[in-house]
């Protein structure tokens, strides 16, 4: 069973909100990426910055009459203000509320009208709005999206409504869910030392509530400038239109001065944590365990990519075999770089690898951690083996192939936008596959015998049951 | 395929009071979109293979689809198909499990077995140079399982976990009790066995589901992606001609509908309850399931759609309401579906009842109604725009007999229907009086806000 959490918003992709069983129509995922040149993939790259500072990347693909319109702003909930937790993740909610010359429901009708599809959501270093559409209607979307960045409409009306909506998907997605937000708040929140790392990215219900019309549009004012975003355009299109038509609708929108990023850094953790909590909706434990990643880009962290794949991804990995298949432990592994919230490219600091696991109570968490620490300390000491390098890589090679396709040219807008955004360069999406192929055995071996040390991870354990404030209110 | 041609939007629905508004300028001229071309032929067993050459990523998905989901189970055999399904996983006659994991890694894919309501596939997406290579592997593993006995208790066990992890969601007690409601005694309304039931199930049971569901007259074959055209059709005809297995049979009748029933399932002081309204309706294959697609995506199956319109973006009782249609052998269901706020669990259903009661009496404006059509267009581009999506779709028209014309034609009679027809199509069949209703929430709070409904 997979367990799937985003805090994706506007679920215009309907039955993302946690149903599993009734099957859905097929899947859309994409069909868009550039032509293998050898054996590399080759994605075409135009990328230029408009003298507001807005960050532009174009990249063509003729495979079908469609494109991907993509606006990233380089604000996530790590970074929103300390008192108003959540407050990103509700902001993105008012970006759907209206502009000056778009009222409420109108950019979404605009968009559906058109055939396209649409949504947003907010991870840990951005907040991202995309439109998947037929590609003759290009330009009414993108002055649509220049229409929010310019003029959006904030009123306490609109604000009241997605307050109500917001806390209705973190019942949802959290409070009324087996397992809602674990792994992927929880361990964060008790991995990391630094607040803007470790805090509650969904928000306090009394800071969801608390947040006033003022608030929004200070923190529209401050980030969601020319000079803080990315746009990416994917898809069947002609470059000269669309340049024309970016100039036109977003080259007046007015730069903003933005405040200083917040220092994320933390520190080399030396001791292993441990955390727990208590379930009362869930029936089966869980275990989650998140390790500090190498940081984004470093071959380090190219060579931890390979350790994900060889350790936990598919039924040929290292856990699988083991604890699934030779010792029954659990019955699938789950893993990641920014699990659950993403993948290993789209995000700018301090980072966990997360691995989860469901099992028996008639399995101890120490047992299934016992088994998996004698495959790490083994890697750790050993590295891996000629042959299960090989097939990480090839393995992290498909993998890159899919994310790059997804959903219809938005899984390369998705990477073409970060790279933009915080490296500067969109054309680094063309330099993955040769990192993956430089990381040397040694490197690996190295890369798993520092980022593996059990110091350097966070244990985390759902247990199923009542809450202490249950018990004690049955007691009376 | 015939190409066709998307029809251009000409009216955005904009609010007419603010004149002072700009408007947005206009979309140019649709692209021609034509159905990437299939490569069909049968081999000597009838096994129907579907080959579609499709887009630049070095990559191609397989899939084998057979008729052996959950609607073949007899009434103590609830699961027994997933239970089959993920014991195949575990090795051929030839390869161990682990063997046949690392054989697919190693070409960039993936051994899935998937087992649904209908069809069981079994998939693999691989990179190009491999394709080959992945359908007789896929082949041998769909042919000459090995069903170990020694996995047997290690499989239910996992079953057994995902089993009690499910129904510990609101959202999947209310999918099995809703189920119950529209099919009774059917496989289509057995979502989930008991635990004692999945334990019972012996290693010979397991065999005799793979002997009398598995075979060629039961499965077609589809490929699609970059590959060698040549080298794959060799591949498909030297592992699969040999395979004969099971033949075909028919599933269940579906009995005729029950009429309308509710159920309140208590979850204590649960914040929201979850809400399933429906009833059943004809199938993909009746004249009215195009119209009837279209009303449903008007009525809540689209984000700007007048359900979610009204309890979200209006009232805010819910973050992601959506209905949809659930297409099954002959027969079909259509629902919609919220997690609300507990406390407005009577007004929810209320708005919910009041949206489809207007669609009925009135029909939707040209201009309104034009926007969903085009929704639907585009949404049909995006589904055939990549490997999978293209797979999904063939086997949904092969599964439902829908004929060779039918995604040819889609868009052009998604684009002909009427607004009176989508009011007569919800006028006919979605009756708010035959509707079942299912809630899952705090009985205290709740009980009283639906007892309107729960006579």
């Amino acid at each position: 069973m997979k367990l799937a959490f985003s805090v994706s918003v506007v679920a215009v992709v309907m039955g993302a909100a946690g149903i599993t069983g009734r099957a859905s129509s097929p899947q859309a995922a994409s069909q868009a990426t550039a032509p293998a040149s050898g054996s590399r993939l080759r994605v075409p790259v135009d990328y230029y910055k408009l003298p507001n500072g807005l960050k532009v990347v174009l990249s063509r693909d003729t495979t079908s009459p469609t494109a991907c319109v993509a606006v990233y702003y380089n604000i996530g909930f790590r970074n929103e203000p300390k008192d108003r937790t959540g407050f990103a993740h509700l902001f993105e909610h008012m970006m759907f509320q209206g502009s000056a010359n778009l009222g409420k429901m109108a950019f979404i009708r605009l968009v559906e009208s058109n055939g396209g599809l649409l949504n947003g959501s907010t991870r840990f270093d951005f907040t991202n709005y995309f439109q998947v559409v037929p590609s003759h209607v290009l330009e009414p979307i993108l002055w649509a999206e220049a229409d929010r960045m310019r003029s959006l409409d904030i009123d306490i009306e609109n604000l009241k409504n997605q307050q109500e909506v917001v806390k209705n998907e973190v019942k949802v997605n959290v409070l009324n869910q087996p397992y809602g937000g674990f792994p992927w708040i929880d361990l964060p929140m008790a991995a990391n030392e630094n607040w803007f790392n470790a805090h509650n990215f969904y928000g306090d219900m009394a800071h969801l509530d608390a947040a006033t019309v003022d608030e929004v549009r200070a923190f529209f004012k401050t980030y969601y400038a020319p000079n803080n975003a990315a746009l990416v355009v994917t898809g069947d299109f002609s470059p000269a239109e669309v340049k024309a038509w970016v100039q036109k609708y977003f080259g007046e929108i007015p730069a903003a001065k933005l405040p200083p990023a917040p220092d994320l850094k933390e520190s080399r953790q030396e001791k292993e944590k441990r955390a727990s909590r208590t379930d009362p909706l869930a029936n089966r434990p869980a275990l989650g365990i998140g390790y500090h990643t190498p940081d984004r880009l470093t071959p380090e962290w190219y060579a931890f990519g390979l350790l994900d794949q060889a350790l936990a991804e598919g039924s040929d990995s290292l856990f699988y075999d083991e604890l699934v298949r030779k010792k029954g432990l659990t019955g699938e592994v789950s893993a990641g770089i920014n699990f659950g919230l993403g993948n290993m490219f789209d995000y700018s600091g301090p980072m966990l690898w997360i691995t989860q696991f469901f099992h028996d109570s008639s399995v101890s968490s120490d047992a299934l951690l016992g088994a998996l620490d004698a495959i790490v300390e083994k890697v750790r000491k050993e590295g891996l083996d000629q042959s299960a390098l090989e097939r990480a890589r090839v393995k992290m090679r498909s993998d890159l192939y899919a994310n790059l396709e997804q959903f219809a040219g938005f899984g390369r807008a998705n990477l073409l936008a970060s790279f933009a955004l915080f490296d500067d360069d969109p054309s680094k999406i063309n330099q993955l596959e040769d990192g993956f192929e430089k990381v040397t055995p040694a490197l690996l071996q190295k890369t798993a015998e520092e980022y593996l040390r059990a110091g350097n991870r966070t244990v985390y354990v759902i247990t199923p049951g009542k809450t202490a404030a249950q018990s004690e209110k049955e007691a009376r | 395929m015939k190409p066709f041609v998307l029809i251009a939007l000409a009216a955005i629905a904009a609010s007419a009071q603010q004149t002072t508004q700009q408007k947005p300028p206009a979309a140019g001229t649709p692209k021609d979109f034509a159905l990437p071309a299939a490569h069909r032929f049968t081999l000597g067993n009838g096994l129907p293979v579907t080959m579609v050459p499709f887009g630049q990523v070095p990559k191609a998905a397989i899939r084998l689809v057979i008729a052996a989901g959950n609607v073949y189970e007899n009434k103590d055999e609830i699961w027994l198909a997933d239970l089959t399904g993920n014991l195949i996983r575990e090795g051929t006659t030839t390869d161990t499990a682990d063997a046949v994991a690392r054989v697919f890694a190693g070409m960039g894919g993936e051994l899935g077995i998937s087992v649904g309501p209908d069809t069981t596939s079994i998939s693999t997406e691989v990179l190009s140079e491999r394709v080959a290579e992945a359908v007789r592997k896929l082949a041998d593993v769909a042919q000459h399982p090995r069903l170990p006995e020694s996995e047997l208790e290690r499989v239910k066990g996992n079953l057994l976990r995902n089993l009690a992890i499910q129904r510990s969601s609101p959202q999947a007690l209310a999918q099995e009790r809703f189920a119950q409601l529209l099919y009774g005694e059917h496989p289509y309304g057995r979502l989930f066995p008991t635990e004692a039931t999945l334990k019972g199930y012996t290693l010979t049971q397991v065999q005799t589901f793979y002997r009398t569901h598995y075979g060629a007259p039961r499965a077609r074959l589809y490929v699609a992606g970059v590959f060698d055209a040549a080298a794959v059709e060799t591949a498909i005809k030297q592992s699969f001609e040999g395979w004969a297995g099971a033949k075909a049979t028919d599933a269940p009748a579906v009995p005729a509908a029950s009429g309308r029933q509710f159920a309140l399932i208590d979850r204590a002081d649960a914040p929201q309850s979850t809400v399933m309204v429906g009833l059943r309706v004809p199938s993909a294959s009746h004249k009215d399931w195009i119209p009837l697609e279209v009303t449903d995506a008007l009525l809540g199956g689209a984000f700007g759609s007048r359900i979610t319109t009204n309890i979200r973006e209006l009232k805010g009782y819910t973050y992601s309401p959506f209905s949809q249609l659930e297409p099954h052998l002959g027969q079909a269901d259509w629902v919609e579906t919220a997690d609300v706020t507990t406390n407005v669990t009577g007004a929810s259903l209320k708005e919910i009842f009041s949206e489809i009661d207007r669609l009925r009496k009135e029909a939707p404006s040209v201009g309104e109604l034009r926007g969903i059509q085009n929704n639907l267009a585009g949404v049909f581009v995006v589904q055939n725009a990549s490997r999978t999506g293209v797979i999904g779709r063939l086997a949904f028209v092969d599964l439902h007999k829908l004929g060779p014309d039918y995604l040819s034609t889609y868009v052009k009679r998604v684009m002909a229907v009427t607004p009176e027809e989508v009011r007569r199509v919800a006028n006919e069949y979605l009756t708010p009086a035959k509707m079942s209703l299912v809630v899952v929430g705090d009985e205290k709070t709740v009980k009283a806000q639906v007892a309107q409904w729960a006579q």
